[in-house]
């Protein structure tokens, strides 16, 4: 098994489109992964993120652009792409019926895996994943968060060095979630690189960087830290408490920009980012609403997205003819 | 074959025995359905007449008329129900279905035939079932034929010609039904579990999207075709020998020929039949769809356009061309020829020829249809 040869990018995708018919799922899509990231994919359901991982483990035949995985180019050889990757898809396919251990058989077996090699790696990622104890129970009968963790094993079965995770934590319990994101965070270091996809934005802080996609656009690709300083402009306050005022009266107070109901009170994002709390607290006061609780907001993700959304023009579905 | 394509098709071929064991619905079917299937067919579906009742109206009533009736009744064929004085009683029995065929003899049948003069009988049937009038008409036909040389014989108009040998039915001396639908019946099952079977297990992969997570390994498409059939072969295998070991003992249908040629035979017709269930599923990718595609296209052909029930020779243009393509047509064929009349590879060579191609079409076509990518 030949890993990611040179000191270049693992994935390297240029122009990548996916129409479906005069649909277009993919829009000229651009991005690199490096050995040892962590990319994560955000994006609402049908923004395309299934369709680019698909196109990328040589599952859909893009319509236009480039992809190179692991140096090879998944238009002409999407066989030899499938050699050197992990894929998990995002509908839960392992065989219910079958055993842990069956089913990590069948899967070796696909990837020609046979013999003292296959029994030494299916007895290795059962402890990885940690269902040593549960090599014998019919998949079935295993809880959600463990059936996740073991079609992951069923992937890593044989030591890809590219995983691709299609919403791996999709409808599973945020204990589950976050044993699977060690599980992943471990491999990572170990070596593998890993392209996930989710649309729990808590997820993608686990990542190393973020693509935000929106229908079919890469919107934005950064850290997530950079993600914020750039689209989240300004200062964001928790604001709660008694007075805390309804959404339409605090959006009318000069100097905030943006009024997001949150809990019992509001995000409120002030345009100037020399703003703090206590001007905040003045021009609340001067509108009527004394006594409301500020705290200091760090923006997460879910900000960063919105505001990406926001932002973004009318869909455009119809097929365009690029410029 | 390399190493690959062996473990490859070895852990398909694996996980589809496994889901077999564990699913005994599969087993039911594949073991039940023949059973079923050959205990209603070898005793409801006969050609065999047992003592057919009739109504009869001897108006006659000379010793001429009754040696008709004798020769009639005297095969068990026929058996007299009721004896009428009227002709027009007759039809009240057809139509309340009491009774399907009646014998009128007029008077003077007696008188004519001693002045060697054609004498008429009339035979009324009631045409509405067909197949029970065929039969009786020509079992009917036969005896009148019969008594009509042996009249002619005896005024001496017609020398012993040995008329009588002159037809001789051969494989089948007792003109027994059981014999004529095993091996119909062998192709019937055969083609229905094998459609069925594979149609619901590769659309259930597409179904369940494990399909696309296959397609994202080495896999290739012939593999999957390969490692999916195996099993289903072991199944269609045991399928046939519990059908001619039934035929044998429970309907006395004898294997004249080579066991080792008809079981290749039914491997030949297997694989084809299975490639169909394939070529189903990976078309319509939904289990409800093959299912019912399956079961059609399987089923209605093998039971109407195979010579099961009815010759092909018989049949309008087009639908004989429908059965030329037909591979339970050649399979019939060979197992009859096999079963009844002990035919080898001599005789035997051009269906199974016919039926290697079909099956090397079916699992091409449904390989190439095959699309690996999900698009
Ligand atoms: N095979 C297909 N044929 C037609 N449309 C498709 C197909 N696959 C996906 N789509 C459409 O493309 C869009 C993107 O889908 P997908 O990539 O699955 O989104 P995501 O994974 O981000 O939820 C959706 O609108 C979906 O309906
Ligand atoms: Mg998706």
């Amino acid at each position: 098994m030949s890993g990611p040869t040179g000191a270049g990018p693992v994935i390297e995708v240029r122009d990548l489109t996916k129409r479906f018919g005069a649909f277009t799922a993919v829009d000229r899509v651009g991005f690199e992964v490096h050995a040892g990231e962590i990319l994560g994919y955000l994006g609402a359901n049908g923004a395309g993120k299934s369709t680019t991982i698909r196109m990328l483990c040589g599952l859909l035949a893009p319509t236009a652009g480039t992809a190179l995985v692991a140096g090879v180019d998944v238009s002409r050889h999407p066989q030899k792409v499938k050699r050197l990757i992990g894929y998990m898809s995002q509908r839960f396919s392992l065989y219910l019926d079958l055993s842990a251990a069956e089913n990590l058989d069948f899967f070796g077996g696909a990837q020609g895996l046979a013999g003292r090699r296959l029994r030494a790696r299916s007895q290795a990622v059962l402890e990885q994943v940690g269902l040593l104890a549960h090599r014998d129970t019919r998949t079935g009968d295993l809880p959600g968060g463990w059936r996740q963790r073991l079609a992951l094993a069923c992937a890593i079965l044989h030591e890809p060095h590219l995983l691709f995770l299609d919403e791996p934590t999709a409808g599973v319990d945020p204990v589950s979630r976050r044993s699977f994101w060690q599980l992943v965070r471990g491999l990572v270091r170990a070596g593998t690189t890993v392209l996930v996809t989710t649309h729990y934005m808590d997820e993608a802080e686990y990542c190393d960087r973020v693509g935000l996609m929106v229908d079919g656009r890469l919107a934005a690709l950064d850290t997530p830290a950079a993600l914020k300083a750039r689209l989240v402009p300004g200062r964001l306050f928790d604001v709660h408490g008694p007075a805390a005022g309804s959404r339409g009266r605090l959006a009318a107070i000069a100097g905030i920009q943006h009024v997001e109901p949150f809990g019992a009170g509001f995000h409120v994002r002030m345009a100037d980012p020399s703003v703090g709390a206590g001007d905040l607290a003045g021009r609340l006061d001067a509108a009527g609403f004394p006594g409301a609780v500020i705290d200091d907001l760090e923006p997460s993700l879910e900000e960063v997205f919105l505001e990406v959304v926001e932002g973004w023009p009318a869909p455009a579905n119809a097929p365009e003819v690029p410029a | 074959m390399s190493r690959g394509f062996l473990i490859r098709v070895g852990a398909l071929a694996r996980k589809e025995i496994i889901h077999i064991i564990r699913d005994v619905r599969v087993i039911y079917m594949a073991l039940g359905l023949p059973v079923v299937m050959l205990i209603l067919f070898g005793y409801a579906v006969s050609f065999d007449l047992d003592r057919l009742p009739f109504a009869l109206v001897d108006q006659d009533r000379t010793p001429a008329s009754r040696r008709l009736v004798e020769a009639l009744t005297g095969s068990d064929s026929f058996t007299v129900a009721v004896r009428l004085d009227d002709p027009r009683a007759v039809e009240p029995y057809f139509r309340s279905n009491r009774l399907k065929v009646g014998l009128v003899i007029p008077p003077g049948f007696g008188r004519r035939l001693q002045r060697g003069e054609v004498a008429e009988a009339q035979l009324l049937l009631d045409g509405a079932d067909g197949t029970t009038t065929s039969i009786a008409l020509g079992y009917a036909a036969g005896v009148g034929q019969a008594e009509t040389r042996r009249l002619l014989a005896k005024t001496g108009l017609l020398g012993d010609l040995g008329l009588r040998d002159r037809v001789r039915l051969r494989f089948n001396p007792g003109m027994k039904s059981a014999r004529f639908i095993v091996p119909g019946l062998i192709a019937a099952i055969l083609a229905i579990m094998a459609v069925l079977l594979t149609a619901l297990t590769v659309a259930r992969e597409w179904e369940r999207g494990s399909m696309e997570q296959l397609f994202a390994t080495p896999v290739r498409r012939v593999e999957v075709v390969v490692g999916k059939l195996l099993p289903y072969v072991a199944i269609g295998m045991v399928q046939v020998l519990l059908v001619v070991a039934m035929g044998s003992l429970v309907f006395a249908v004898p294997v004249t020929g080579s066991l080792g040629l008809l079981f290749g035979a039914a491997l030949l017709f297997l694989l084809g039949m299975l490639g169909q269930g394939v070529f189903i599923s990976v078309v319509t990718r939904n289990q409800q769809v093959a299912t019912q595609v399956g079961l059609l296209s399987s089923m209605l052909p093998t039971l109407l356009l195979s010579g099961f029930l009815t010759p092909v020779e018989n049949m309008p243009l087009l639908l004989r061309a429908i059965a030329a393509i037909l591979p339970a047509r050649y399979f019939i064929q060979v197992l009859r020829g096999v079963m009844l009349k002990g035919n080898g590879l001599r005789e035997l060579w051009p269906d199974l020829l016919a039926l290697l191609a079909f099956a090397l079409a079916m699992v091409a076509i449904s390989t190439a249809r095959f699309k690996r990518r999900l698009d």
